[in-house]
C-alpha cells in the first residue's frame, strides 16, 4: 500500500457526538461509489496538514451495504501527535482528504455459531459495521459496550435502536463493568469473542478467555497503536542508499517517507504485518511497539515493524 | 507416496492442560492412547478431572472407571457413541478440548460432528490406532461404502467400480472414490489389499 493507491474523498458532513468523538461522512470526489468492504475494516486516512502528512487508521463503522458513504468515528486523543487533532480542528464539511482502500483485520469468523462483541469506548466504532452484517442473520450475537459516561457513549442511540436486548451497556460513571467471568465461562461452543478498545480491556479479556480454556483461535481483538514518541536516531537504508533522522516525534514509517522513499503498510498500527522489515545491522537495541512480532522475534532483533517501532541505537541499517 | 494434502495427517495423543472441560472418545484400539491422555490430565491438571467424560466403544471401559471423573461410558455401537458425541457437544462450553483415539475412520467420523460446532485444530486432537480402512464416498451416487480395504471397491450405492482416492473430504467424513473403468468398460487393476 502506498499513496499512489489513494482515493480522494470530500467530507459530506461532521457531527459532535460526544466531547470527544466526532463522526464523518466521507464520500468519493468523483461522486462514484467507494470499494466494498466488510465489517471490521479499517481506512488510512492521509491528512496533508502545512508542517507533516498523518496517516492514521480508523475502522469503518458505516454499513458495508453502502458504497455512497464511509463513515468514521475519530476521539481527540490527549497526547497527539497530531492526527486526531488535525481531523478536530481542521477538517470540515467540504473539506478534502485522501483515504486508502478499506482493510479488515478484524473480521467475523464465517463458521462461528455465536459472537460476542466487546467494546470499551471509540472501540465500538468496528462494531457498528460488523452488527450490520451480522443483522438478519442466523447466528446469535450480543454486543457489550463498556463506557465512562452516558455523556461518552458514541452511537449509543443507534444501538439501542436497532438492537434491543443484544446491547448491554457499562457505564463507570454509575458504578457498572463488565463480569468478565459471567460472560466467559458458560459459552456455548463454537462461540468467538472479539473485543476493542484500550489496552487494558482487551488484556482483561484475552487474559480472562484464556483462563477459562479457551483457545487463541477463538479470541479476536484490534488495538491501533499510536506510534510512540521517543529519542531520535538515525537509519541507513540499504537499497536507497539513503541517511535518515527520525525525530523523538515522527514515527521510523513516516521518517522513511517524509524522506521520499516508498515503504511498505497497511494498518499503521503494530497489527498487521505488512510493513516488517528485516535488520540488517544494529549497534543499540530495538524498541518493538508492533502487536505483530512474537516476543521471541522481538528478541532476536532480526526485524521491524516500521510503523509503531523505533531504535536507541548508535547505528542501524534497514532491508529498504 | 502421494502428495496430497488432504490426507489427514494423525501425532501421539498428549493431554492439553490449558482445557477446562476434557471429552476423551475411544473407538477400538484407541483405549491406550486414550489411558495415556487421562494419565497427563491426572498429573498435569488434576483439578480438571472433574470435568472429564470418558465415551468408548469397541474397547473395555473398566481401566477407565474412576469416581472422580464427570463421567465414563460404555456403548455398544458406533452409532450410539457418536450420538452422545453430537449431545455432549450441544451442552459443552467454550474451553473444552476434544481427544479422539482409535481407527481413522472413527477419527473421521467424531471429526465430521466437532466441524459443526465450530471445533478448530487447537481444541481437537487426534491419534489413530487400528484398522486404515476407509471409508468411501462415491462421486457419482453419493452413496458411502464403508470398511473398505482394497484400492478399489464396487459402492454400496450404485454397485460401480470405484477406485480409492487419497483425496479426503472432512465434510463427508470419507475419501472420494471414482469410477474405475469409465473409458474401458471392464479393464480393472488388479484387486489389493492396502488399507489393511
Amino acid at each position: 500500500m502506498n499513496d499512489a493507491q489513494g482515493i480522494p474523498v470530500v467530507v459530506k458532513a461532521v457531527e459532535q457526538v460526544t466531547p470527544l468523538i466526532r463522526h464523518f461522512t466521507l464520500g468519493a470526489v468523483d461522486g462514484g461509489p467507494l470499494p466494498a468492504f466488510s465489517g471490521g475494516s479499517h481506512i488510512i486516512v492521509v491528512m496533508r496538514a502545512a508542517l507533516r502528512t498523518h496517516r492514521n487508521p480508523y475502522s469503518l463503522l458505516s454499513s458495508p451495504r453502502r458504497r455512497d458513504i464511509y463513515e468514521i468515528g475519530v476521539r481527540r486523543m490527549e497526547e497527539s501527535r497530531g492526527g486526531s487533532h488535525f481531523m478536530h480542528d481542521q477538517v470540515e464539511v467540504g473539506s478534502r482528504l485522501e483515504i486508502a482502500h478499506p482493510v479488515n483485520l478484524f473480521g467475523l469468523d464465517k463458521i462461528a455459531r455465536k459472537h460476542v462483541l466487546i467494546a470499551g469506548g471509540i472501540g465500538i466504532t468496528p462494531f457498528l459495521a460488523q452488527l450490520e452484517d451480522l443483522h438478519g442473520g442466523q447466528v446469535p450475537y450480543e454486543l457489550h459496550y463498556s463506557v465512562r459516561s452516558p455523556e461518552h457513549a458514541a452511537f449509543l442511540h443507534r444501538l439501542q435502536d436497532r438492537e434491543g436486548g443484544r446491547l448491554h451497556v457499562y457505564f463507570d460513571s454509575e458504578g457498572r463493568s463488565i463480569d468478565f467471568d459471567a460472560l466467559l465461562s458458560a459459552q456455548p461452543l463454537g462461540t468467538h469473542v472479539y473485543v476493542c478498545g484500550p489496552a487494558g480491556l482487551i488484556e482483561r479479556v484475552i487474559a480472562t478467555a484464556r483462563g477459562y480454556g479457551w483457545p487463541d483461535s477463538h479470541l479476536h481483538w484490534e488495538q491501533f497503536s499510536a506510534p510512540p514518541v521517543g529519542e531520535a536516531f538515525d537509519v541507513f537504508l540499504a537499497r536507497a542508499k539513503l541517511k535518515v533522522h527520525v525525530p523523538p516525534d515522527r514515527s521510523l514509517l513516516e521518517s522513511i517517507e517524509a524522506a521520499g522513499v516508498q515503504a511498505p503498510y497497511l494498518c499503521r498500527g503494530g497489527v498487521c504485518g505488512f510493513c516488517h522489515t528485516r535488520v540488517l545491522e544494529l549497534e543499540g537495541e530495538l524498541l518493538h511497539n508492533d502487536h505483530f512480532l512474537s516476543d521471541a522475534d522481538k528478541a532476536r532483533g532480526k526485524s521491524i515493524m516500521p510503523c509503531v517501532s523505533r531504535a536507541r541505537c548508535t547505528s542501524l541499517v534497514l532491508d529498504l | 507416496m502421494s502428495v496430497n494434502k488432504s490426507k489427514p495427517v494423525y501425532s501421539p495423543l498428549h493431554a492439553d492442560a490449558a482445557g477446562r472441560f476434557h471429552i476423551l472418545l475411544g473407538y477400538a484400539e484407541g483405549g491406550d492412547a486414550l489411558s495415556r491422555v487421562l494419565g497427563e490430565l491426572r498429573t498435569e491438571a488434576p483439578d480438571s478431572l472433574g470435568r472429564t467424560r470418558v465415551l468408548l466403544a469397541g474397547t473395555p471401559i473398566a481401566p477407565f472407571v474412576d469416581p472422580g471423573l464427570a463421567g465414563v461410558q460404555g456403548f455398544g455401537t458406533l452409532g450410539e457413541l457418536l450420538a452422545e458425541c453430537r449431545s455432549l457437544l450441544e451442552r459443552s462450553s467454550m474451553g473444552t478440548r476434544v481427544y479422539i483415539a482409535g481407527p481413522e475412520h472413527f477419527i473421521g467420523r467424531v471429526l465430521q460432528i466437532a466441524l459443526e460446532f465450530n471445533l478448530n485444530p487447537d481444541e481437537v486432537r487426534t491419534e489413530a490406532q487400528g484398522t486404515l480402512a476407509r471409508r468411501v464416498h462415491c462421486v457419482h451416487c453419493r452413496a458411502t461404502t464403508e470398511e473398505v480395504r482394497t484400492n478399489r471397491t464396487r459402492c454400496s450405492g450404485c454397485s460401480r467400480w470405484l477406485m480409492v482416492r487419497d483425496h479426503y473430504s472432512r465434510r463427508f467424513a470419507a475419501y472420494m472414490g471414482v469410477m474405475v473403468d469409465a473409458e474401458a468398460p471392464g479393464e480393472l487393476p488388479p484387486l489389493e489389499e492396502i488399507y489393511p
